[in-house]
């Protein structure tokens, strides 16, 4: 009896592949929608549905946050403000929506302020706010990923989405990070 | 312009969504020497033209404006009956103005419900079984096209009767429906559709098949 004794080669077997790093923008729409109302359903005014939206972000962020790093940098560290932002409107939105963020810009009068802006954010293509709650942007959960990759690189930070050409995400960082980033460079 | 409006009707026949791209407004004025060859009668909210079609005014037309002066229901502006008016032949030679009344958003809801019902009778009265229901409806002035979805929301579209490119413009707008009607986390299954985004694409995607021209 000659059985070959070849051993079979399953999935199991074959290196972990990255993946089609696409998702269909129906599925991602269809999901976040129904975020938005389940969160709707639990806040009792605009500013807390923005907060609950953050916190799903933060959620996704603290796990993009190694990931990207081992993939995109080689476990490289950045302690520099300007090139862990750039990381973020390259790499980040790369990895999250295909393309880059549109604009990176200081606030001319805080150093701690730095702005994102896009003109139309993936994540609300399909979302039109009803006017009485017009304040509420829903590049809110992008602010949350945003706010947790900088967190967990050791840049503590808040992050807050606005209207404001389009939409932009308003990153102030704490005084202790302007104070090291000028000893750095 | 050759497409005249969109109705979205849910699936209990309740009208969601309306939009006029071109206002049709067809409007007739003469002048008139006693005593009028037209039969006009008063109604609740107009007075119609019921019999004498002459030179373009047809049944009915209601008044639209008495020698210039608009008619608001029933009376003119000074608050005298136009019936009246009219009747009295010390007031000619006469300069009326008739075309078709304008609907109201209420009308335009009960024709949507009046529309499914009859698509729903004309499955029944089909010769052969499984038949779907209207899809087009022509008449000399215009061409209704209607486009039901598996979920039951029909989509129509009243369009000049020389325009092509009608069902590619339906398929389109349930395209667009899907789109910015479903996948917006503040809209409530089949309740009126008030989104700019569904909006803004429902016009672009009217003017685009208008581009396309109409047939000769």
């Amino acid at each position: 009896m000659d059985q070959s004794k070849r051993p079979r080669i399953t999935i199991l077997d074959k290196p972990t592949s990255r993946g089609k790093q696409e998702v269909s923008l129906s599925a991602f729409a269809l999901l976040f929608s129904e975020m938005i109302q389940y969160s709707q359903n639990r806040v009792r005014s605009v500013a807390e549905l923005q907060t609950k939206l953050s916190d799903f972000g933060f959620s996704v962020g603290s796990r993009l946050v190694d990931l990207l790093i081992v993939r995109e940098k080689g476990n490289k560290r950045e302690i520099k403000v300007l090139n862990i932002l750039l990381f973020i409107k390259v790499q980040l939105w790369k990895a999250l929506f295909g393309k880059e963020a549109d604009k990176l810009e200081q606030a001319s009068d805080d150093d701690k302020i730095y702005y994102i802006i896009e003109k139309e954010p993936v994540i609300s293509t399909y979302i039109s706010v009803p006017k009485d709650k017009g304040s509420l942007n829903c590049a809110a959960f992008a602010a949350g990923i945003v706010e947790a990759v900088l967190n967990f690189s050791n840049f503590p930070c808040k992050v807050t989405a606005h209207w404001h050409k389009g939409t932009t995400l308003m990153i102030k960082f704490d005084e202790s990070v302007i104070a090291r980033d000028k000893l750095v460079t | 312009m050759p497409v005249f409006s969109v109705y979205v009707v849910n699936k209990a026949g309740g009208l969601v969504f309306q939009y006029d791209h071109q206002k049709t407004s067809i409007e007739l004025e003469k002048t008139f020497s006693y005593p009028l060859d037209l039969k006009l009668e008063p109604q609740t909210d107009y007075v119609t033209v019921v019999f004498g079609q002459q030179d373009g005014i047809k049944v009915g037309h209601v008044i639209l404006s008495v020698n210039g002066k608009a008619v608001s229901g029933r009376k003119l502006q000074d608050g005298s009956d136009v019936m009246e008016f009219i009747e009295n032949e010390k007031n000619y030679p006469l300069n009326i103005r008739f075309g078709r009344p304008k609907l109201s958003s209420n009308q335009k809801i009960m024709m949507a419900s009046m529309f499914h019902s009859l698509y729903a009778i004309s499955v029944q009265l089909s010769p052969e079984s499984g038949s779907s229901g209207i899809q087009k409806l022509e008449t000399d002035t215009f061409t209704l096209h209607c486009h039901q979805t598996v979920t039951g929301v029909k989509f129509i579209v009243i369009s000049d009767p020389k325009q092509v490119g009608v069902d590619s413009l339906l398929a389109r707008l349930y395209t667009i429906y899907s789109d910015y009607a479903l996948k917006n986390p503040f809209y409530s299954l089949e309740m009126p559709i008030r989104t700019e985004l569904f909006d803004s694409q429902v016009v672009t995607a009217i003017e685009q098949t208008e581009k396309v021209g109409s047939a000769i």
